[in-house]
């Protein structure tokens, strides 16, 4: 594969007749990653796989994908994608629809998506339209790494899953990526899941890139602090990302760099979850500020 | 990806395959028994004749056609339709349930290019729908020529369902049909609106080419020096204007026809004996009608087929066009 990073956003925007879906996003997901995309609801995220596939034609800005400028004429070979409705034919058997895949994709891996489906337990000769959801996401996740792509996208993968399926899939993707060198994108607005699993971030609120960069790196640079009810902040007001302050106390999300001696505040490091969650809040308490 | 649109689209190929069976096997048996009728009933020499004033074939040629006409006229029936249907069930729902579906995106994300998933969409379904078509249209039109001029066949060539049962033109309909729909399903995304608007322009683009038919060719003048008789010989023949010449060979203006109803019986006075000259004293020389030969039935095919076959053209590239568009 070439040393281009998967995808390179550079004032990348997205304008609907409904309004701007995605504004000024300017960011880089490197190779080799498990980025979590993650935004509330309406915040870019599908739009922003829709780019980098080239379903969608950006209104501002570039997009490279692996160097290449995505386009309506087909798809990367080196992507796969996941739609949300993890479309597949509904008539077509499990075996079937890995013969697709394998009739339409020159790097196709049959044994390998064979050994993906059968480790998930579904049986090769049912139709796709009656699988349970659990199943269809575990042959569309075949259907889709089962190219051998260097980039996978998948758009809520989790969302109409159950506890268990959710943590087989993932599991799936996790170990598939690592073993196979693959940046995997997942979307979601589900963080607990994605807590451990992720080790870069890419945070949407509004249409515009909050909080991008690697995980660990995000997560030593900041601070939550936790104190007694009433207390005052020990940081300047402008530092503080976000606040949740209840009778058993305050809990404050601030930049590492920003805070000097804190007496009577205990510090955390925060999770991943903290860390997205206050941003998404503080995005919409500015919004409604 | 031919597998991938055959496993797709089998059953509307085993359909196609079973109306190809059904339809052929029908004509099949219909034309034996046709035949066998024909003979028994001792036809046969009258297929080529017809029936005409004094013949032998008379009263048995209107008992065959008593039972027949309309049974081949439903024949003809079934090769005027094939092409809306071919649009309306093969062509319109073509993309346009891929995209109702969102399986579109399905198919976009794999490493086919958009054009060759088109491509092969559409020849795998529409080559083996005109090939049901033409296998079809020749097995009628057989048929049909079996009876000869006892069957639909003694209107001439020209005749609206005759025209359209013949020649180039089912296959012309049928790739503009399926062209349309396929466009119209691919922009619309919605197989009903896609099936709803292919039908009615077929029919409205049908009716318009039909009224300017005459138009198509350049006619041709045919002259009866006795101003009495009609000037076509050719039975066949579409005639598109008729009339009279002065004597300076320049078409009578309409209306002066009615000089004619002097040379007819009125009131006491007796019908003139000689009506060529009393024509002639009317000012109306020689009579003439303009005329699309029977023998030039193919050359208006031709231009008919291509018309249709031109706007099929830039519907399947459209629909290439839509299919490449991003959101």
């Amino acid at each position: 594969m070439t040393n281009q990073p998967p995808v390179l956003a550079d004032g990348l925007g997205k304008n609907y007749r409904r309004g701007w879906a995605l504004r000024d996003c300017s960011t880089e997901i490197p190779g080799n990653r498990v980025v979590a995309l993650v935004g509330p609801n309406g915040a870019g995220k599908s739009t922003l796989m829709g780019l980098i596939t080239g379903l969608t034609r950006p209104s501002t800005g570039t997009i490279s994908v692996f160097g290449d400028t995505p386009h309506g004429k087909g798809m990367h070979p080196a992507v796969a994608f996941l739609a949300q409705q993890k479309p597949l034919y509904a008539q077509f058997t499990v075996a079937e629809t890995l013969q697709l895949g394998k009739h339409a994709n020159p790097t196709w891996d049959q044994s390998y998506a064979e050994d993906l489906v059968s480790r998930a337990q579904v049986p090769m000769s049912a139709k796709v339209g009656t699988l349970s959801g659990g199943q269809r996401t575990r042959v569309a996740l075949a259907l889709a790494l089962g190219k051998r792509p260097g980039l996978l996208l998948l758009d809520e993968p989790l969302a109409d899953l159950d506890p268990i399926a959710r943590q087989a899939v993932l599991g799936t993707l996790v170990e598939e990526s690592r073993r196979e060198g693959i940046t995997v994108v997942l979307s979601s607005h589900v963080l607990a899941e994605l807590e451990g699993v992720c080790d870069h971030l890419l945070l949407l609120v509004g249409g515009r890139v909050r909080l991008s960069g690697d995980v660990d790196h995000l997560l030593n640079g900041h601070v939550v602090l936790a104190g007694p009810p009433g207390h005052p902040e020990p940081v300047p007001r402008a530092a503080v990302i976000d606040a949740q302050r209840g009778v058993n106390g305050q809990h404050l999300l601030v930049p590492a760099n920003a805070i000097g001696t804190t007496p009577g505040w205990r510090r955390f490091r925060p999770t991943l979850g903290h860390l997205a969650l206050g941003y998404m809040r503080g995005a919409s308490s500015e919004v409604a500020a | 990806m031919t597998w991938v649109v055959w496993r797709q689209q089998r059953a509307q190929l085993i359909t196609l395959l079973a109306v190809l069976v059904v339809g052929a096997a029908g004509v099949l048996l219909l034309r034996s028994s046709m035949s066998s009728y024909l003979d028994t009933h001792g036809l046969a020499s009258c297929i080529a004749s017809g029936v005409q004033p004094g013949s032998t074939c008379g009263l048995a040629a209107q008992e065959f056609q008593a039972v027949w006409f309309d049974r081949m006229k439903i024949g003809q029936l079934l090769v005027l339709a094939l092409p809306a249907l071919i649009g309306l069930f093969c062509g319109a729902p073509l993309f346009a349930r891929e995209l109702e579906q969102g399986t579109h995106v399905l198919a976009f994300t794999q490493s086919v290019s958009r054009t060759r998933w088109m491509a092969t969409k559409f020849a795998v379904v529409a080559a083996p729908a005109l090939v049901v078509l033409v296998v079809l249209q020749l097995l009628v039109t057989g048929w049909l020529n079996a009876a000869g001029k006892l069957g639909p066949l003694v209107s001439g060539p020209f005749v609206y369902s005759n025209f359209g049962t013949s020649g180039l033109a089912p296959v012309s309909y049928a790739l503009f049909t399926f062209g349309l729909g396929m466009l119209v399903g691919a922009l619309s995304g919605r197989t009903l609106a896609a099936m709803a608007v292919t039908l009615a322009v077929f029919v409205v683009v049908r009716f318009v080419l039909t009224g300017v038919q005459q138009f198509l060719l350049p006619t041709q003048r045919v002259v009866s020096d006795d101003p009495s008789q009609p000037s076509v010989t050719d039975q066949a023949a579409l005639v598109v204007r008729s009339g009279y010449l002065d004597a300076r060979g320049t078409p009578v203006p309409d209306g002066a026809e009615d000089r004619i109803g002097q040379c007819g019986s009125r009131g006491n006075t007796e019908a003139a004996t000689d009506l060529a000259t009393c024509y002639r004293e009317q000012g109306l020389a020689k009579s003439f009608s303009d005329i699309i030969p029977s023998s030039e039935v193919g050359t208006l095919h031709l231009v008919e087929a291509s018309i249709f076959g031109g706007l099929a053209v830039v519907f399947v590239l459209a629909t290439g066009w839509a299919l490449r568009r991003q959101t």
